[in-house]
């Protein structure tokens, strides 16, 4: 224990946590709390209701989880991945059969994927029921909308990878989909599209979108949602 | 102090411009012109410019290598291409008007419509041979190609839509 507040007072150990552990006082229990960027997502003090479980059912956090995995899954699986025709395919299949653990990986990620527009839909359900939309959590929900919007590309976008049968028809219909847009409907779909059938841009242009871009702005979103829970006064 | 004076003045009535004001105008409008400009700069890159894709314009033929009251579905070019017995050739597009799908010729025809029709496996959209719309969802019929005959081979180009009473060549 002495060696422990040694080390707790050590310059070091100063410059990284600015707090004490909260071990003996209130204050410091509270300072931990207010001053940790994974904690302070409640506020200093939050009613015993609103953290029980049947209160909230950890939906927002297990879909913030099921993103982290598939961040992790995402990134090892491009390590074996190449957006190309017709390697993509090649490769989705090396990933399951020659690659070691290839079949587990792909599968966490595909099914972490089909579990987190469950979780995130339920999420909305529950702040819908519970009425934690109402002010002044109104922008918060909007957020959550479009981060709903952003699972559903990511998704969508995830879809064409593999380049099987199933892709590529769910890409045809998809991108026809975008067609009907009044005006520049077809100019949309040229740009997504990368031409005017799916093709060799097609696969690079999701595969950017899937990687890069949705994933950046769907983390930008994710703290940004977060940091107004806390603002807007904790979880309701 | 007189010209102090003036300079008051002159602001109370917003005329005068001052150096400060000047530079901000410019600078606000520079910046708004690079933003603007970046912004068609990246629309541009983001539209290729050369495609690999197929060619829109293909052969079949020889005319006699087609049988009458017959039809080639050629895949490449998602197109069918129809003989009517004395000789008559028209093409209609494979694709799917609904959400873009591969249909099939079916020549026995389906239950209420034995003739031959084509149908999409997607969503379960139905066409006569002649494209017209038998059961949808399909919101409007097959778009129908001009056909042309050079050297004894039908000549089509799929950007060549034309109506349904334009499309029959015959020979």
């Amino acid at each position: 224990m002495k060696k422990i507040e040694w080390l707790m007072n050590t310059k070091i150990w100063r410059s990284i946590f600015r707090t004490k552990l909260p071990i003996s006082t209130n204050l410091d229990r509270s300072l931990v709390i207010f001053n940790s960027l994974t904690l302070h997502i409640h506020p200093v003090k939050v009613r015993e209701k609103a953290i029980r479980f049947s209160y909230t059912f950890y939906l927002g956090m297990i879909s913030f989880f099921l993103f982290v995995i598939l961040i992790v899954t995402g990134i090892l699986l491009m390590l074996y991945y190449q957006p190309a025709i017709p390697n993509a395919y090649q490769n989705m299949k090396d990933i399951q059969y020659v690659v070691s653990n290839g079949t587990f990986l792909r599968n966490m990620h595909r099914w972490s994927a089909h579990l987190m527009v469950f979780t995130v839909f339920l999420h909305m359900l529950r702040v819908f029921f519970k009425g934690a939309y109402k002010p002044p959590r109104e922008f918060n929900w909007i957020i959550g909308v479009i981060l709903l919007l952003l699972t559903l590309l990511l998704s969508y976008t995830g879809y064409l990878l593999p380049y099987d049968q199933l892709s590529y028809w769910a890409v045809t219909v998809g991108a026809n989909i975008v067609k009907y847009v009044p005006f520049i409907g077809t100019k949309i779909r040229f740009l997504l599209l990368g031409g005017n059938q799916i093709g060799d841009y097609t696969l690079v242009r999701f595969y950017v979108l899937h990687c890069v871009i949705l994933p950046s702005v769907m983390l930008l979103l994710v703290a940004l949602h977060f940091w107004r829970i806390r603002k807007d006064g904790g979880l309701l | 102090m007189e010209d102090k004076d003036k300079i008051n003045n002159h602001n109370d009535s917003a005329k005068v411009i001052t150096r400060r004001d000047f530079f901000n105008k410019i600078g606000t409008t520079a910046t708004g012109v690079v933003l603007l400009g970046s912004l068609g700069v990246t629309l541009d890159f983001l539209s290729p410019n050369v495609l690999l894709e197929i060619p829109k314009e293909f052969k079949i033929g020889p005319l006699e290598n087609i049988q009458p009251d017959s039809v080639i579905d050629n895949a490449e070019h998602h197109v069918f291409i129809f003989r009517e017995h004395p000789g008559s050739f028209y093409a209609v597009s494979s694709i799917c008007t609904h959400l873009g799908c591969n249909t099939k010729w079916n020549p026995a025809g389906i239950e209420g419509h034995p003739e031959g029709v084509i149908a999409c496996p997607c969503h379960g959209s139905i066409f006569d041979k002649k494209g017209n719309v038998l059961h949808g969802p399909a919101p409007r019929s097959l778009d129908r190609f001009l056909v042309r005959v050079e050297n004894d081979k039908l000549v089509i180009n799929t950007d060549e839509i034309v109506s349904e009473d334009k499309m029959i060549v015959k020979v």
